[in-house]
């Protein structure tokens, strides 16, 4: 690694540190569980995301559970699973969808018609391929990033005024 | 010429991803944005269009269905113009580059230069109106962002708002005018109009006004002006490129194109000419007032440019041959003397008129050029504006006799705030000081070739136009058959004989003799002479107004306690939506009755309705609240819609999460007070709610058409290749609806975030100065109090 990256990811693990007012609970159990919780979570998402032109699922679905599970793993472990800010996955996310919609559109068909198609390989056997689930990884970087954004900011506001208890 | 167009849009997001390597370079980049509007020179110097040949179309389909297209049309007139701005834009970008500091934001600047060049280069050759309007207003937009491009700084903030208010209100007036013209004319393409059919509409008078502010607005015409002054806050290559020889020469472009249209109207000269030579005799009244070079430099582009809508505005042969000479002209003067005075204002420090003097001395080559576009703007021979002065006499001279005195006085004064312009490179040096004496340059030097050359080749044009006039006659006779004075006899000469316009010129140089004689009556004048009105004034005056008004609306309808909001608005969609009810009862069908294994659910959604009312905690009201959600999802799956199911548990898991990191911020839990008629009224508005909802709910079972599912039942697996049929919806029946939801999710996602970070303490970083903005907006006349 040169100097200079590794100067950048000092500065980033200082920023990454829990912040005072940062939500963090140090909870051994919700630790341990969180691990194995998220890698699960995620791998479903995933799976949601890919089969959804077929079966149950789709991209806002598959996001929001992204969200969920990275919420999780932020709560239990302090800092995000993520080395990138989710703002920036708003962006993307439009721009991906908006593309999938211009390609055909200056390819001299209607605005987002969609393409899809078989190929046979030998490992898995027919296949579908579809430009939709381009579209549809489009929405799910949006609500991945959006649903985050909002979470991150929350967790890490400090709150300026102190929860009287609830009665 | 569609290349011409979308090479600068295209080069804006190339130079802003490449500005941080290449820093000041970026502008060598930047310039070659341009390079395809100067190859327009080729069809326009090709005879085949010029005179009389047939305009090259370009039309690319964009919405068919709403007549919308990008139809380019490059008639003389148009490629013309096209290359006047290639022509200026590539040396505004390739000045720019010696200009800026080395710590300028290049990654905003170019981007925005080639953006505004790329929307004024299809605004002029842009033969569809609609598009016409859309790359209008995208020269608001990016004139907004370079005139605010130094943000950081409140004139500049002020500058760049007030520019952009009025050229808004002009957008506004022009999408109006279009679309009243394209109803009349039964086109949407400014070559296709009937004009016939237009001239016979009711709709044209209120058209011609229209197009009238729009260009009023644009050109900075009284009493629109006031934008034009306060843009200078801009950086100077961008002054010269915009708010001289090209933007602001958008009314005027569209006063000349739509002459045709509307030239036939008295209405249409009766109005532009008188406002045009106002325009004109109070910009150089203005510009014989100011210090700063700049702000001269400013007033004077508002009186060139009432000259040139005034000459348009006649709508005959001999006007528009004046005018497009003189525009011709003018570009290459105004664009030559603002980077001049961005040669100053970088050499010395300062654009202040009394503290420079001598500057001939120490920046020779400077002098040179200023001197001859100085000598061309004041319409002095052997130079290109003399010529052009000489047809605009000749011209106001059949207008009227009311008309030509305006504009020899008009003249007179352009004359004597010349002698002003000029006089800073007479007399003996002295360096610059500021108010406390201090030097404002330690050491003065001509400026490198990378600042002189444009303006010295600007310079040049000017020379040449009045050297050769024949040159100046070929370039303009290109626009001939576009603007319909091929027809006209005239021609460009250094002397013309002993005519009355001749005759007019020496009085002229006798007026403003006798003004630098009396300069200083002139200024006591102009000092104590203020009008009661100004356009400031009521600009102001009407945002002021705005703004209270929109202060108390707010104030009475908004921030109020959440239970009060709640009340109006429960209340108004009960009045609204009961008035439905009793209209049109007939719209409810029978039920259909619910298998039983429903029952279960509708209990849990029941009790998770009623446990929310009762509790008195809110970690159990948000639990309990997830309840109905659960429940919802219940409901979905008996009704086989797992997608819909899915989305709702995932929607009730998220949102409890969110309830739950926000409870961190909000007071504890209390009950407030009522009385018990207001407990009646919330119950009775709580009722009509619940009541209203399932009314709703039930008016919406009957189908007002036949319903869609079918279709999508059929067509999802052949259509679309999915088996999901809800999926296939959602990205590709109606994936310009999702397309629409997630910009929504984004947009919120991001108000929301940025709402959050300003509660957070020391994040609310502002990229503000502390300096607080200028109460009356007026950074012009206040330098002038400073003096």
């Amino acid at each position: 690694m040169s100097p200079r990256r590794a100067a950048k990811r000092a500065v980033k693990a200082v920023a990454d540190r829990p912040q005072p007012g940062d939500l963090l609970i140090n909870d051994p159990i919700l630790k341990t569980i969180s691990r194995a919780a998220f890698a699960l979570v995620m791998l479903f998402a995933l799976l949601l995301l890919w089969r959804g032109h077929n079966a149950p699922g789709g991209g806002f679905i598959a996001g929001l559970m992204t969200v969920g599970a990275l919420i999780l793993h932020r709560i239990a472990n302090g800092d995000s699973a993520l080395r990138l800010d989710p703002v920036k996955f708003i962006p993307w996310g439009l721009a991906l969808s908006l593309t999938t919609g211009l390609v055909p559109y200056l390819l001299g068909r209607s605005f987002l018609k969609s393409d899809y198609g078989y190929i046979t390989t030998a490992l898995t056997g027919e296949f579908e391929w579809a430009t939709a689930l381009l579209f549809d990884l489009g929405v799910y970087l949006v609500v991945v990033g959006a649903g985050l954004s909002l979470a991150y900011a929350l967790i890490e506001v400090e709150p300026t005024e102190l929860v009287e208890g609830d009665r | 010429m569609t290349l011409a167009v979308l090479l600068p849009l295209l080069m804006a997001a190339v130079c802003a991803l490449l500005a941080r390597p290449l820093g000041r370079r970026t502008g060598y980049l930047a310039a070659l944005g341009f390079a395809p509007a100067l190859l327009l020179a080729v069809p326009l110097a090709g005879n085949s269009v010029g005179v009389g040949g047939t305009p090259l179309v370009q039309v690319t389909n964009w919405v068919p269905e709403l007549g919308l297209e990008f139809a380019f049309r490059g008639d003389g007139f148009s490629l013309l113009f096209a290359v006047l701005i290639g022509v200026i834009g590539a040396l505004a970008t390739l000045y720019s580059v010696a200009y800026l500091s080395e710590r300028e934001r290049f990654g905003r600047f170019y981007p925005f230069l080639l953006l505004f060049g790329g929307s004024m280069l299809g605004l002029v050759l842009s033969d569809n109106m609609i598009a016409l309007f859309a790359f209008w207003e995208m020269t608001s937009v990016t004139s907004f962002l370079l005139i605010g491009l130094w943000h950081t700084r409140s004139e500049a903030r002020d500058g760049a708002i007030k520019a952009f208010l009025v050229s808004a209100l002009g957008g506004l007036g022009l999408l109006a005018a279009v679309a009243l013209l394209s109803i009349a004319g039964d086109s949407t393409s400014l070559s296709g109009l009937d004009l016939d059919a237009v001239r016979a509409s009711p709709l044209f008078v209120p058209a011609l006004l229209l197009t009238l502010l729009a260009a009023f607005t644009k050109s900075a015409q009284l009493p629109f002006h006031l934008w034009l002054p306060t843009a200078m806050e801009a950086p100077t290559p961008v002054s010269a490129f915009l708010h001289s020889a090209t933007m602001v020469k958008a009314g005027v472009v569209l006063v000349a194109k739509f002459g045709l249209i509307f030239g036939t109207s008295a209405l249409w000269g009766g109005v532009i000419v008188p406002l045009g030579l106002a325009t004109m005799f109070w910009g150089s009244w203005r510009a014989l007032k100011q210090t700063d070079l700049k702000a001269l430099l400013a007033y004077s582009t508002v009186s060139q440019l009432g000259l040139l809508m005034a000459l348009y505005g006649l709508a005959d042969a001999e006007g528009r041959f004046a005018a497009t000479a003189h525009l011709l002209n003018h570009a290459a003067f105004k664009a030559a003397l603002f980077f001049v005075v961005g040669i100053i204002d970088h050499e010395m420090g300062t654009r202040e008129t009394f503290r420079l003097s001598g500057l001939r001395r120490k920046l020779p080559l400077t002098f040179a050029v200023a001197l001859l576009a100085t000598l061309s703007m004041a319409g002095l021979p052997p130079l290109g504006g003399f010529i052009s002065k000489e047809l605009f006499y000749e011209a106001m001279l059949h207008a009227g006799p009311g008309f030509i005195a305006v504009a020899v006085i008009g003249s007179a004064l352009t004359l004597a705030y010349c002698a002003r312009l000029i006089g800073i490179f007479f007399g003996d040096f002295q360096a610059p000081e500021d108010d406390g004496g201090q030097l404002l340059k330690p050491q003065i030097h001509e400026a490198g070739p990378g600042l002189l050359l444009p303006p010295a080749l600007l310079a040049g044009a000017a020379l040449l136009f009045g050297l050769l006039p024949a040159s100046a006659e070929w370039l303009t006779r290109r626009a001939g058959a576009a603007l319909d004075f091929a027809g006209h006899g005239g021609h460009l000469y250094l002397w013309h004989g002993v005519t009355p316009a001749l005759l007019l010129t020496l009085l002229t140089w006798g007026l403003a003799a006798l003004l630098v004689w009396q300069a200083a009556r002139v200024y006591f004048l102009q000092v104590h002479l203020e009008l009661p009105i100004s356009s400031n004034r009521i600009y102001r005056g009407v945002l002021d107004g705005l703004n209270t008004l929109a202060s108390r609306v707010i104030a009475g309808t908004q921030g109020l306690a959440l239970p009060d909001q709640l009340r109006i608005t429960l209340a108004a969609a009960g009045v609204m939506g009961g008035y439905a009810v009793w209209r049109a009862p007939q719209v409810f069908q029978p039920l259909e009755p619910l298998p039983l294994s429903t029952l279960p659910i509708a209990v849990l959604l029941v009790a998770g309705a009623l446990g929310v009312l009762l509790s008195r905690n809110r970690l159990t009201a948000v639990i309990l609240t997830g309840l109905t959600g659960f429940g919802s999802a219940a409901a979905f799956l008996t009704m086989r819609a797992p997608d819909l199911a899915l989305t709702q548990l995932l929607i009730e898991a998220i949102t409890v999460i969110l309830f739950l990191l926000v409870f961190r911020y909000l007071p504890g839990f209390r009950s407030l007070p009522r009385s018990r008629v207001r407990r009646v009224i919330d119950v009775g508005l709580a009722g009509a709610a619940g009541i209203g909802t399932t009314l709703l709910i039930l008016a919406s079972l009957r189908f007002l058409s036949p319903p869609i599912s079918p279709y999508y039942l059929e067509n999802a697996y052949k259509g679309g290749g999915g088996k999901n049929v809800v999926n296939v919806i959602l990205v590709d029946f109606r994936g310009f609806d999702t397309l629409g939801e997630i910009m929504v999710v984004g947009m919120v996602a991001l108000a929301v975030g940025s709402l959050v970070r300003l509660g957070r303490r020391g994040q609310a970083r502002s990229e503000t100065d502390t300096v607080p903005g200028t109460p009356d907006l007026q950074t012009l006349d206040l330098q002038q109090r400073r003096s």
